[in-house]
């Protein structure tokens, strides 16, 4: 597959190995924020080969994992309702609420349905005229500008039926709690290569001037990985804190402003709590007032639905990057991808789960080595 | 670091939770199906046969050995590019009996008929179940036929159970993979799963995807011509993908298993599962098998295998260890090592 | 936020003030709405496309241009292990 299968390769991989581990004089920590990114670096093995030089941090880049408890709880109440159609990502399934999730509501009788595209919710609900189909809008700003034209186009075409729950979280926000809490060690960030494509690199630029931290707008390929640390261990190594970018086949400074436009009708900043994290103010998006119709939250009674983050989950220690999954007691024997305890464990990117599935051999907990 | 015991009067924010209905999970051929067979089957059979988990069962029979197996065929759509249920239904159970080493020979087959269901559509699946048993020369010798009310079946259910019979000195088995055997699969994977997700409603793409279902007796014959005890193990790698295959086998045997680098997919598979972010590793085939055979005779299976159109892509992929066993682990580009787990239930497709 | 692939462009049409198309990526073909970079691509492009939606145009030569200097490092790095390779060879009584 062009522009993807050759940032696979393994000759030029171990090359930029090589840089790495010869740029580096001391043992930086770095983090990279996107779960994408997550899941590429615990399956190649890349914080293993690069151990001496770099430590990786894994940060909270998996929308999926930090969708708060309540917004799950009230996904699930929508999808048992018998005239709802719900639709979702395929990560959403499996993530638990306070009582199940989406598998188990589908196990009893609610209709629920995987979808690719925002665009398939909506053609269900032009199909289903007699039923009400919600889309589940979770995500980062990659997603957001997709789930703006799924709610546009439902209002171009007159459709009563559809409606968004939205969950979706924006990244610079997150970043600034992670470096202005008082624990943080994280000394340069792998930013999201796809979060970027969308909004560009301007709006970080003012953070690595703040916090005097490099920050290499990076994708999601081992080689496109492995050149993004290259590049922050190297500002490292020399004493600067810019903005760059690594991933320079999709990302412009601005990013893509006609979606950014279209976000921003559609869309506004509010404040959002993230799982195992807390409220972030103006971490979020919700729908405008101009979009209400097609707000799930203000069309169905979901106010009496809340729930509260419990103080003793570590997903929170792990989603802010101040354990690794396998410092938990829990990891892989209380906690497992089929009996999880907290979000991470559950979604293919969250790091728990990454390490699970991919890492257990190094770690040697709760397996064989 | 806190202890397991205070774990438990933790505060859990996600009880684990009893479940009190099948979920689909529950068929995907991963650990919560292993789970459902010995919590709530196996205890109430009590079969040695059962007990041993192979694709068939090894039964005396007046001093013959004949093996059995069924299968149960439940696929949505019931048409997808590269064929229908009625070959699956086939291919299926001849597939099961021949992983056991035998030569199938008789079929029994059992459908339930979703009322509604188009005629002309299940004159398609007959007409193909003909023609694979056939081609596969077995002999559908029963059958039953039972009509559902509509919403009781996605059109048509089919079970089809299978005899055949075990040659003197060929018992490839689960159990029998020991470490310094070597790993080989007769062709590319992932090709059947992704050729049904591209018809599936809400995820559907257009490929030049098609299902690899087929008979993989006669290539289990060859091998066994060819080098008859020296194949240690044989699976085919169906729901659950060839991570599941490999998983189960490396629990049975008590073994590790490496594997060298990511196995053969052909380009477009590759590119539907990069696209829906799903790994080819555990996307069903219905048309491979994995087999673990001495080191001694790589070359030699490998050649039989060769030497049909179902083989000709075969390769080895790996090897059998004493190390970390009951652990499937595959060495990344970087010389890293990543573990095939099993997953819990079905992959999703994911947006991350 | 991640699972963006490349893919190609392979036709172009306008669905009521709507620009979709048909993306190509290796062998799998998928409508896509091209509404985001409609303005800059033509068939024959490539397009990173995140569920259903092309978010950017690919640029083609910064990243012929990158991955040729990424690839000229590995290359490099390559003969120099050979030579050393050679030379420890050589040592050998």
């Amino acid at each position: 597959m062009r522009y993807l299968s050759e940032y696979r390769d393994p000759q030029m991989a171990r090359a930029l190995v090589q840089r790495i581990l010869d740029a580096a004089t001391r043992r930086w920590t770095l983090m990279e924020v996107c779960g994408g990114q997550t899941h590429t670096i615990v399956k190649q093995g890349i914080h293993d080969v690069l151990e001496d030089a770099v430590e990786m941090i894994h940060g909270p880049g998996c929308p999926v994992c930090v969708t708060p408890l309540e917004q799950i709880d009230r996904a699930l109440h929508l999808a048992s309702r018998p005239d709802v159609i719900f639709t979702s990502f395929g990560d959403m399934l499996r993530v638990p609420g306070s009582e199940c999730d989406l598998l188990q509501v589908k196990a009893r009788g609610g209709e629920v349905r995987i979808v690719y595209s925002p665009l398939d919710a909506v053609e269900i609900a032009r199909a289903n005229p007699d039923r009400e189909v919600v889309f589940f809008a979770v995500g980062f700003e990659t997603t957001a500008p997709a789930n703006a034209m799924a709610v546009w186009r439902a209002r171009e075409l007159g459709l009563r039926n559809f409606s968004v729950l939205v969950s979706h979280v924006t990244v610079p926000p997150a970043m600034v709690a992670i470096l202005e809490d008082p624990a943080c060690r994280v000394q340069g960030f792998l930013a999201a290569g796809h979060v970027c494509t969308v909004m560009g690199w301007e709006e970080y630029e003012p953070l690595a001037e703040r916090y005097a931290v490099p920050i290499v707008v990076t994708g999601f390929e081992p080689l496109d990985i492995l050149e993004g640390i290259w590049m922050v261990v190297q500002q490292l190594e020399e004493g600067r804190h810019e903005v760059a970018n690594q991933y320079v086949r999709s990302v412009r400074r601005e990013g893509n402003r006609r979606a950014q436009d279209l976000v921003a009708k559609v869309f506004c900043t509010v404040d959002r709590g993230w799982r195992g994290i807390g409220s972030i103010p103006g971490s979020g998006l919700g729908l405008s007032d101009a979009f209400a119709a097609f707000d799930a939250e203000r069309k169905f009674d979901l106010e009496s639905i809340r729930a509260d983050e419990p103080e003793a989950c570590r997903a929170g220690e792990v989603l802010r990057g101040q354990i690794k999954p396998f410092e938990c007691a829990a990891f892989g024997n209380v906690c497992t991808p089929e009996r999880p305890l907290g979000a991470p464990m559950v979604s293919a990117e969250g790091a728990c789960a990454a390490y699970h599935n991919f890492g257990r051999l190094r770690t040697g907990t709760g397996a064989v080595s | 670091m806190i202890g397991a015991s205070s774990l438990q009067n933790r505060l859990c924010p996600m009880p684990l939770t009893a479940n009190d209905r099948i979920q689909l999970g529950h068929g995907s051929g991963g650990k919560m199906s292993a789970q459902l067979l010995r919590e709530r089957f196996l205890p109430r059979f009590a079969s040695a046969h059962l007990r041993s988990l192979g694709d068939g069962a090894l039964v005396p029979v007046e001093g013959a050995e004949i093996v059995m197996s069924t299968d149960t065929f439940v696929v949505s759509p019931l048409e997808f590019p590269g064929g229908n249920i009625g070959h699956l239904a086939i291919h299926g159970t001849v597939n099961d009996l021949a992983m056991m080493g035998a030569t199938p020979k008789y079929l029994s087959v059992g459908f339930v008929l979703e009322e509604g269901l188009e005629l002309q559509l299940l004159e398609r699946v007959l007409d193909s179940m003909r023609d694979a048993a056939e081609e596969c020369r077995v002999e559908v010798v029963t059958g039953d036929t039972k009509v559902v009310e509509r919403g009781k079946a996605d059109g048509l259910f089919v079970n089809t159970t299978g005899v055949g019979f075990l040659h003197p000195d060929f018992r490839p088995g689960p159990a029998r993979a020991e470490p310094g055997d070597v790993v080989l699969v007769s062709g590319p994977l992932a090709r059947h799963g992704m050729a049904v997700m591209a018809v599936r409603e809400g995820l559907s793409f257009d490929a030049d995807i098609e299902s690899d279902t087929t008979s993989l007796a006669p290539l289990v014959a060859s091998m066994r011509e060819a080098v008859g005890p020296a194949v240690h193990t044989l699976r085919d790698a169906t729901r659950g993908g060839l991570a599941s295959a490999l998983n189960e086998i490396a629990a049975a045997a008590d073994v590790g298993i490496v594997l060298s680098g990511p196995p053969p997919v052909p380009m477009p598979v590759q590119a539907a599962c990069e696209m829906l972010g799903l790994d080819p590793l555990y996307v069903a085939n219905e048309g491979v098998l994995v087999a673990f055979v001495s080191p001694d005779v790589e070359d030699e299976v490998l050649r039989a295998l060769r030497r049909h159109p179902a083989g000709a892509d075969a390769v080895s992929i790996g090897v059998v260890t004493d190390r970390h066993r009951g652990t499937v682990a595959l060495r990344t580009g970087l010389g890293g090592t990543r573990v095939v787990d099993m997953l819990p239930g079905d992959q999703l497709p994911r947006i991350c | 936020m991640c699972l963006g692939i490349p893919g190609k462009i392979t036709r172009m049409r306008d669905d009521l003030g709507f620009a979709v198309g048909t993306v190509d990526f290796g062998g799998v073909r998928r409508e896509v709405c091209l509404a985001y970079v409609a303005d800059e691509v033509a068939v024959g492009d490539y397009v990173v496309v995140h569920v259903g939606f092309a978010i950017s145009k690919v640029d083609e030569a910064e990243a012929h241009r990158t991955f040729e200097i990424l690839r000229e490092m590995s290359e490099l790095d390559e003969l120099e292990w050979l030579a050393d390779v050679a030379d420890a060879a050589e040592r050998v009584p």
